[in-house]
């Protein structure tokens, strides 16, 4: 552990190192002068000598006075002294565009008025005689290089090294050659080519990094597309090689480029500036830019880049898990378990793929924390159903987490502290061709951490706790606090051997550990040694995959990946010691349980994407793994209580194609085949899902499919010490393959404000399995225990309605949505009639407000559900055993027949952000408040018979519990 | 627009009207507790009670009183009588015979409460290693390598489900390890022994020395689920209704048969 901060550390220092080396915006051109004059008139100076566009309120600028000597200094730093002394910021946009700002918030009103200027001619003709401007009307003026200026139009950048050089310095290289772009363009207009098949990539101007899901668009034409995972995209039937590309995406800086025929013959990198974060910058109809999106034209799609996530309120850590709770077919009331309940499934139902390996354990400390590091993700997509044929092995849904490459132009590091954890990030590029990205995070065992750990663990049993992954608090039920922590980590190399081809490694390990071993003490007149109790929980994953991305040509792009993940989840409880009689003999013990359950899955797999044509879009791959199941349950060193071993091998391959037979239209036929050893058979599942444009505002889409499952988390229920979630594969005997049937709807109204979103949905589910374990043997004083493991296959169905009201724009923005939902179950054990499934929520409503002022981001979530179903105990008897001992039982209630009081809290948040000089942010300070009016949620009832009678208790769920975060980035 | 509105609205109300809300049946608490254990060649004795409320601390519910409880052998019927109040016995210690199902009826609250059981065959060549077994626990053994101290054999052709019930008879009882509270008068235990024809006891099994009556029962499936129900403690989570045999009402009628030995655990 301390090598590893020692590592980061040194690695952090070499980064800083390299960061001063890196050009940066205003820095190649300097001034040496001596000034004595008002800041408004120095600006003019500047623009006209240096040829900048900068955009002010001449009215503000013209109090101040600078009185400074120059010699010279690069103009940043003159832009930069001045700020700072006059309070302002500088910013520059996409365009080149300098603007001098009291508050972010003045941006969009000197972008808007920007635009009405006059030509930078006009605007120099307009100053006096004797140079000084003439007061506008409007209250501000711009200046304007003539030439520059003139054209809008950025020349895309024409090589990778020239992007690679990065900052605004290259930029205005750029800039300077775009004459000749447009000279180019007007000489070839004639002779361009139709027809063009046009790729590229969308990155960031400043690191490098991909935009997956960018959209560029071809001016004037309906030709759109959305760049992959990777940021790269491919357009068809450009009408002309001197077109122009539209391109934005979510916290960026719309931007336009120009095409020109030497541009195409090179590898096209269109890159696009940050965003000032603070604000809500111009939106495009259709485009994802806020915090959380919907893909309107495909059916329970969501998309969620952690950039945002900072201004919803979070306990300590952002947490994309979290985050996609407060959309609409999310459970959100499920605060022991991160993993996603969707449209009612459960965790289990969920394949959770972080850079093409699956994640098995996906949250920490008891389920309050997900187990992903926000600053390792680029990208999550979570697929709440009817999804493409492209994933499978899960019959609900799908959560794709795509992790961040390193920064390829600058080395940058971050960190962030909270009363929870601390969390440091670096990335850096190796060299030209490489780049490598480091995540870390650990909690400490604040009162913050002890407050959620008593929480999830106030145990009546005194046992051992480790309820990993929902379901039952663990045990950890001792007076004093068990040392524990969570920890993960991340690294991702990114290696670009040539134009074609990239290899990226990616590495996650995370765990949960508690420990609560000890040495008992003993009074003094009892003899031997005293006795140590060994007492730890840990549980987590670790996994690793390989991918090649291969680019074979403009039509065709592969990526292959080697996976592996391995899981575990280990409970050793045991006592050992040494006791002596009054003859001085003495005795060793050894007693205790220990419970092992992990999981190995080896995979392969290589997804293909063949695009025909800006109609036709063909994706294949093909998938094999290799899956291995321990589980132990061992008592007393010798009773081997479980043994189970079990291997299953898969294979498969699936096809699907989108097809757009016009503007309107899109269908996406698919079906995916998977041959599962243990059952020795062939799985079949087709899929299809499709979309119509109505017009400008309306889209109606649906999907179907059939899903299977191979695998189940199942629990093992334990009152004492907490109940323990485990791994297990299908087979032919007492597991089933699970099936489910999908069927989903939905129409969307879009408008440049707003998005109303609807969607419906059925499914069908069989041959699920439940576990019940049941032990026997313990006598007054012990006795033989015996397990007896039972497997229940039962069926399911769900059905519900989804609506979601998001406003996009402005001071205030958010959504409200509302799920309308029936989840039911079937099995044996509890009837012959369904019975609302555990998950089973009917009504949900999730506002979720954020107000932004200036550097300020207020933020407010309110969440009310109707309560869980639970069953409870009616009334109690008592029957006498042939061994004449006297039992009490509980005569109970149909299976969640009952329901817990309602839920709902409301979260608040504040975040401050702290920006540099030059508008770019460097960090945040935020307070998160969580149930902010303490409302007693109910977890779940615990029952036990205390002299004859029924004692209940509530397990209640978080109250009240603050929270500060400090966020720091650095360059 | 409008239209869109429409049918958004359409969808909702059709589907609130298909999914709305439907109460399901809970367990009557008002079913009568039923208790009755059968032994061949015994008088017949049958228990009802009330449920209790949850929060009732008394032993037992109300006993059931003033109940007619017939039970038949299929060819013979029999009623018993209120001896007291609710238990309801019957002194034909003939009525109960190897290999005969037995079925119980009485109507309670207008329902009718019925229960079928099998009486077992006795257990057969039921045999103990060793009458005695002399023991120490203060050897330098771990509690880990458990000892096993006597074996109990008897015949099972059909896999039959059987139980041990130990039976200390000492007046006073000495604990076998430290930590265990000393007892005074005697003290049962029960072991399952599934489907199997052996049982092997530890050290671990036995808390006290002495001299033990070991009863081997051959019981039915509603016995073996009724001692499998877990009853140590629950949550809401988890819940399950304790099985039982009973239709129209909760508890067990079941039958079995026994053979005893001796065995002697000294130190």
């Amino acid at each position: 552990m301390k090598k590893l901060l020692l590592l980061i550390f040194l690695i952090i220092c070499t980064c800083y190192a390299n960061a001063q080396n890196t050009k940066q915006l205003l820095r190649k051109d300097t001034l040496n002068k001596f000034v004595s004059s008002p800041f408004d008139e120095l600006l003019d100076t500047i623009s006209v000598n240096y040829g900048l566009k900068i955009v002010f309120e001449r009215d503000s600028l013209h109090r101040y006075d600078v009185v400074e000597h120059f010699f010279q200094e690069p103009l940043e730093d003159v832009l930069g002294f001045c700020c700072k002394k006059f309070n302002l910021h500088y910013w520059t946009d996409a365009s080149g565009t300098v603007f001098i700002v009291k508050d972010v918030d003045d941006m969009q009103r000197l972008k808007q008025l920007a635009k009405t200027l006059k030509s930078p001619k006009s605007a120099l003709k307009s100053k006096n005689p004797d140079g000084t401007p003439v007061e506008q009307d409007r209250g501000f003026d711009a200046m304007y290089e003539a030439e520059q200026k003139a054209a809008k139009l950025k020349q895309a950048n024409a090589s990778p090294p020239a992007a690679e050089g990065g900052g605004v310095g290259q930029k205005s290289k750029a800039v300077s050659t775009n004459k000749m772009s447009l000279q180019a363009s007007q000489v070839d207009k004639t002779k361009s080519n139709s027809h063009l098949t046009v790729s590229g990539k969308v990155a960031d101007m400043n690191s490098g990094l991909a935009l997956p899901s960018a959209t560029v668009r071809v001016r004037n034409t309906n030709l759109t597309v959305v760049a992959n995972n990777d940021g790269n995209f491919t357009l068809f039937n450009v009408p002309a090689d001197t077109c122009t590309l539209d391109v934005s995406y979510s916290g960026y800086q719309p931007d336009s480029f120009k095409l020109n025929p030497d541009l195409l013959q090179k590898p096209l990198v269109l890159s696009l500036l940050p965003a000032l974060t603070t604000l809500n910058e111009v939106n495009i109809m259709g485009q994802k830019s806020g915090v959380m999106n919907t893909d309107v034209k495909k059916v329970g799609v969501l998309q969620l880049t952690p950039a945002n996530l900072d201004k919803l309120p979070n306990l300590g850590e952002k947490d994309v898990m979290r985050a996609f709770q407060l959309m609409p077919g999310v459970g959100a009331t499920n605060e022991s378990s991160s993993g996603a309940y969707v449209r009612g499934g459960t965790p289990d139902q969920n394949l959770v793929t972080f850079d093409g390996f699956t994640i098995y354990q996906v949250d920490h400390l008891y389920g309050f924390f997900s187990a992903f590091n926000s600053n390792a993700i680029k990208e999550v997509q979570l697929f709440k159903g009817g999804f493409s044929a492209q994933y499978g092995g899960r019959l609900s849904s799908v959560t794709q987490i795509s992790g961040k490459d390193g920064n390829t132009k600058q080395a940058a590091f971050g960190v962030d502290v909270s009363l929870l954890s601390l969390n440091a990030f670096m990335e850096t590029p190796i060299n030209d061709k490489s780049s490598l990205l480091m995540t870390f995070r650990r909690s400490y065992q604040g009162p913050f951490y002890d407050k959620i750990f008593h929480q999830f663990n106030t145990s009546t049993g005194g046992g051992f706790g480790g309820g990993a992954g929902g379901g039952g608090r663990g045990g950890f039920g001792q007076q004093t606090t068990p040392a524990s922590h969570f920890y993960d980590a991340d690294v991702r190399y990114n290696y670009r051997a040539d134009q074609n081809d990239i290899f990226t490694w990616s590495f996650y390990s995370g765990e949960d550990n508690t420990d609560n071993s000890r040495q008992l003490e003993l009074p003094s007149f009892l003899g031997g040694t005293a006795p140590d109790i060994t007492d730890y929980t840990k549980y987590g994953n670790l996994a690793s995959s390989l991918k090649w991305f291969r680019q074979w040509n403009k039509q065709l792009h592969s990526n292959t990946y080697i996976t592996y993940s391995s899981y575990f989840n280990d409970r050793n409880r045991s006592t050992t010691g040494t006791t002596t009689d009054s003859n001085g003999n003495q005795t060793s013990f050894n007693n205790g349980t220990v419970e092992n359950n992990n999981l190995k899955d080896v995979g392969l797999k290589s997804d293909w994407v063949w695009e025909m044509n800006n109609n036709f879009k063909l994706l294949y791959g093909g998938f094999t793994s290799f899956q291995h199941i321990n589980y132990d349950y061992i008592q007393n060193d010798t009773s081997h209580l479980i043994n189970q071993h079990n291997s299953a091998f898969s294979g498969g391959g699936y096809l699907e194609a989108e097809y757009d037979p016009t503007s309107a239209l899109h269908v996406q036929p698919g079906i995916r085949a998977t041959y599962y050893n243990p059952t020795s058979k062939v799985y079949v599942e087709p899929r299809l899902s499709a979309s119509y444009v109505l017009n400008d505002n309306y889209t109606i889409k649906f999907a179907t499919g059939q899903f299977y499952q191979f695998m189940n988390s199942v629990t093992r229920n334990d009152i004492a010490n907490g109940n323990r979630n485990f791994w297990v594969l299908s087979n032919n005997n007492d597991i089933p393959v699970g099936r489910s049937r999908h069927l989903m709807g939905g129409v969307a109204y879009e408008n440049d404000q707003f998005l109303i979103d609807v969607e419906g949905y059925y499914k069908w589910l069989s041959d699920l399995t439940q576990y019940n374990i049941t032990q026997t043997g313990f006598g007054r004083g012990g006795g033989n225990p015996t397990v007896t493991e039972d497997f229940y296959t039962g069926s399911g169905r769900a059905k519900g309605i989804e609506v979601l009201v998001q406003k996009k724009l402005g001071q205030y923005t958010g959504w409200l949505s509302y799920t309308l939902a029936n989840a039911e179950n079937k099995f044996a054990i509890y009837g012959n009639n369904y019975y609302p499934a555990d998950q089973d929520i009917r009504h949900e409503f999730k506002a979720i407000n954020m107000y932004h002022d200036n550097r300020w981001n207020f933020s407010a979530v309110f969440i009310f559900s109707t309560g869980h179903p639970y069953t409870a105990p009616l009334s109690t008897y008592t029957l006498t055993g042939v061994d004449g001992n006297r039992t009490v039982y509980f005569n109970v209630s149909g299976k969640n027949a009952e329901r817990l009081p309602d839920y709902h809290r409301l979260d608040l948040s504040a975040t401050y952000d702290l920006l540099k000089i030059s508008g770019d942010k460097i960090g945040s300070i935020g307070i998160s408040l969580f149930n902010v009016y303490n409302h007693v949620n109910t977890w779940y009832k615990e029952y036990f018979i205390r002299n004859n009678a029924a004692v209940s208790t509530d397990v209640d769920y978080l109250g009240f519990t603050p929270n500060i975060t400090l966020s720091l980035r650095f360059k | 627009m409008k239209r869109n509105l429409y049918f958004i609205w359409l969808t909702g109300i059709i589907f609130m009207v298909t999914t709305g809300c439907k109460k399901n049946n809970l367990n009557s608490t008002g079913q009568p507790v039923v208790q009755a254990y059968l032994l061949a060649g015994h008088p017949i004795t049958v228990n009802l009670y009330q449920q209790k409320s949850l929060t009732d601390t008394a032993n037992y519910g109300p006993a059931i009183t003033g109940q007619q409880l017939y039970i038949s052998d299929g060819s013979k019927q029999i009623q018993l009588t209120e001896t007291t109040k609710g238990t309801y016995t019957s002194n034909d210690s003939t009525f109960l015979v190897s290999g005969k199902t037995y079925s119980l009826s009485f109507k309670y609250l207008s329902q009718t409460v019925s229960a079928k059981t099998v009486m077992p065959y006795k257990p057969q060549n039921f045999q103990t290693q060793y009458g005695q077994v002399y023991y120490e626990n203060d050897k330098n053994t771990t509690r880990g390598e458990i000892d096993t101290l006597n074996k109990f054999t008897w015949d099972n052709p059909d896999s039959l489900n059987h139980v041990l019930v130990f039976d200390n008879i000492e007046k006073t009882t000495l604990p076998l390890r430290a930590g265990i509270i000393s007892n005074s008068g005697s003290y049962q235990f029960i072991m399952q022994a599934d489907r199997k024809s052996v049982y092997f006891v530890e050290s671990d099994s036995f808390p006290y020395y002495g001299n033990f009556q070991v009863v081997l029962l051959s019981v039915n499936q509603e016995y073996a689920d009724l001692l499998k129900s877990n009853t140590l403690g629950s949550n809401s989570q988890n819940l399950l209704n304790t099985p039982t045999n009973v239709v129209n009402g909760i508890g067990i009628f079941t039958a079995f048969q026994s053979d005893t030995l001796s065995f002697i655990l000294r130190y």
